[in-house]
């Protein structure tokens, strides 16, 4: 792109220029959670075959390296949950915990991986629960993330 | 519940999550790089209806409602997306009743809401897909499509700027879910199958986004919505395993079918 045009434009020619990048940053950033949640429904394959339904719903973002996100989420006893954690960076390392409200680790099984991270629950009572995710590595200043869970 | 909002994790430090998790975590102080995330996933009601088939044998055809229910567009734009809610939430109990013919019909109806509001073209395949599953009686894969269609929905309106209306269609959705869910504990009372009704997530959830909505959409109906809201809200137990007593499942009920009705009629 050449940045010396914009000096020189004039302000109709700055304003699109600005909304193209505008435009163009946000459409970046939607592809990289797009492919974030293709890594996280990828680790949520093996367990669709073991009946688990996976939500068209997910959340999404981007994160520093070393920082946390909360995730308030329903759940309800009597269903298995896992939730699964995909970035678009290889070479990350991401994680993702639940703890019921009254802030007691409350899942039964996680694990990490290339790209992904999940975490298991069997609620023992139907609430509220905070899901933790972090980029606990990354080559990456901030890098992007997405969660999709199932239920079975 | 109260002293958990804001939603705080103090222990939650720089290092706190790495490899080995604190058993505790400290969800009254929040520092600023565990800021929660304000969106909510409203659950399907086939996620909750799930547990219900795993407690016993609920008959499902008796609270399908889809033959007495609105599937026309009615009044404005936000009366309309309540409807369409609604009409979503039905196709989840008619797979629940493995009727295919309501589950077709339903799929016709939420096409015919969609174009309403501007967004048939988002949710045509996936009408397609309903009828087609519902054909072959792939329940499973209806679920699937009717999950898809309340995403559909919402990125569709996203795109409109019209997020609000989204939101109204996932509260219309939540509404006829937690009425058939307690026509179904009322039939056969369980401790375990009232404590479903316990979701003070959503609740708080629907309130502040119909408070933050624009004054245009603040219609009669929808204030009527929010006050049906906060009324239901003491009732579904304020701890996590608070028991939810047969008469409240009842009372419940009755005000979410209150709010259905009101959805559904004419000059609302």
């Amino acid at each position: 792109m050449n940045y010396v045009g914009i000096t020189n434009s004039t302000p109709v020619k700055r304003y699109l220029l600005l909304v193209f990048s505008v435009f163009w940053a946000a459409g970046a950033c939607m592809a990289n959670i797009d492919d974030a949640l293709t890594f996280a429904l990828e680790a949520a394959d093996p367990y669709v075959k073991e009946g688990f339904t996976v939500r068209e719903d997910y959340w999404g973002g981007d994160l520093p390296v070393k920082s946390t996100k909360a995730v308030v989420h329903q759940l309800f006893k009597g269903n298995e949950y896992w939730f699964w954690m995909g970035t678009d960076q290889k070479t990350a390392k991401i994680s993702v915990h639940i703890y019921d409200s009254e802030g007691r680790l409350a899942e039964v099984e996680t694990w990490q991986k290339a790209h992904m991270a999940a975490a298991r629950i069997v609620p023992k009572k139907t609430g509220s629960y905070y899901l933790i995710v972090e980029v606990e590595k990354s080559p990456q200043e901030r890098t992007y993330w997405s969660l999709a869970y199932g239920f079975r | 519940m109260r002293k958990l909002v804001p939603i705080t994790l103090a222990l939650l430090g720089a290092s706190a999550l790495a490899e080995t998790p604190p058993a505790t975590i400290d969800v009254s102080k929040l520092p600023a790089q565990a800021r929660m995330i304000d969106e909510v996933v409203v659950p399907v009601p086939s996620e909750i209806f799930g547990v219900l088939d795993k407690m016993g044998k609920p008959r499902w055809e008796e609270v399908l409602r889809s033959g007495k229910m609105s599937m026309k567009p009615m009044g404005g734009a936000e009366q309309t997306a309540l409807i369409l809610g609604t009409v979503i939430a039905e196709g989840f109990i008619a797979v629940e009743a493995e009727s295919a013919e309501e589950v077709k019909r339903i799929g016709r109806g939420v096409l015919a809401l969609s174009e309403a509001i501007g967004v048939k073209k988002a949710v045509q395949r996936r009408s397609q897909s309903i009828v087609e599953a519902a054909d072959a009686k792939d329940w499973n894969r209806v679920r699937r499509e009717l999950d898809g269609a309340m995403v559909d929905v919402r990125d569709a309106m996203t795109e409109l700027r019209s997020e609000e209306l989204s939101q109204l269609v996932s509260l219309g959705g939540w509404l006829r879910g937690t009425e058939a869910l307690t026509e179904v504990v009322g039939k056969s009372y369980s401790k375990d199958a009232a404590e479903l009704l316990h979701q003070p997530v959503l609740l708080k959830f629907f309130d502040r986004r119909i408070s933050a909505m624009a004054a245009k959409r603040q219609t009669s109906l929808v204030q009527k919505v929010k006050q049906g809201l906060s009324d239901i809200r003491p009732l579904m137990g304020h701890a996590d395993g608070d028991e939810i007593s047969e008469k409240t499942v009842r009372e419940i009920g009755a005000l979410a079918g209150e709010l259905i009705k009101a959805i559904g009629a004419k000059g609302e």
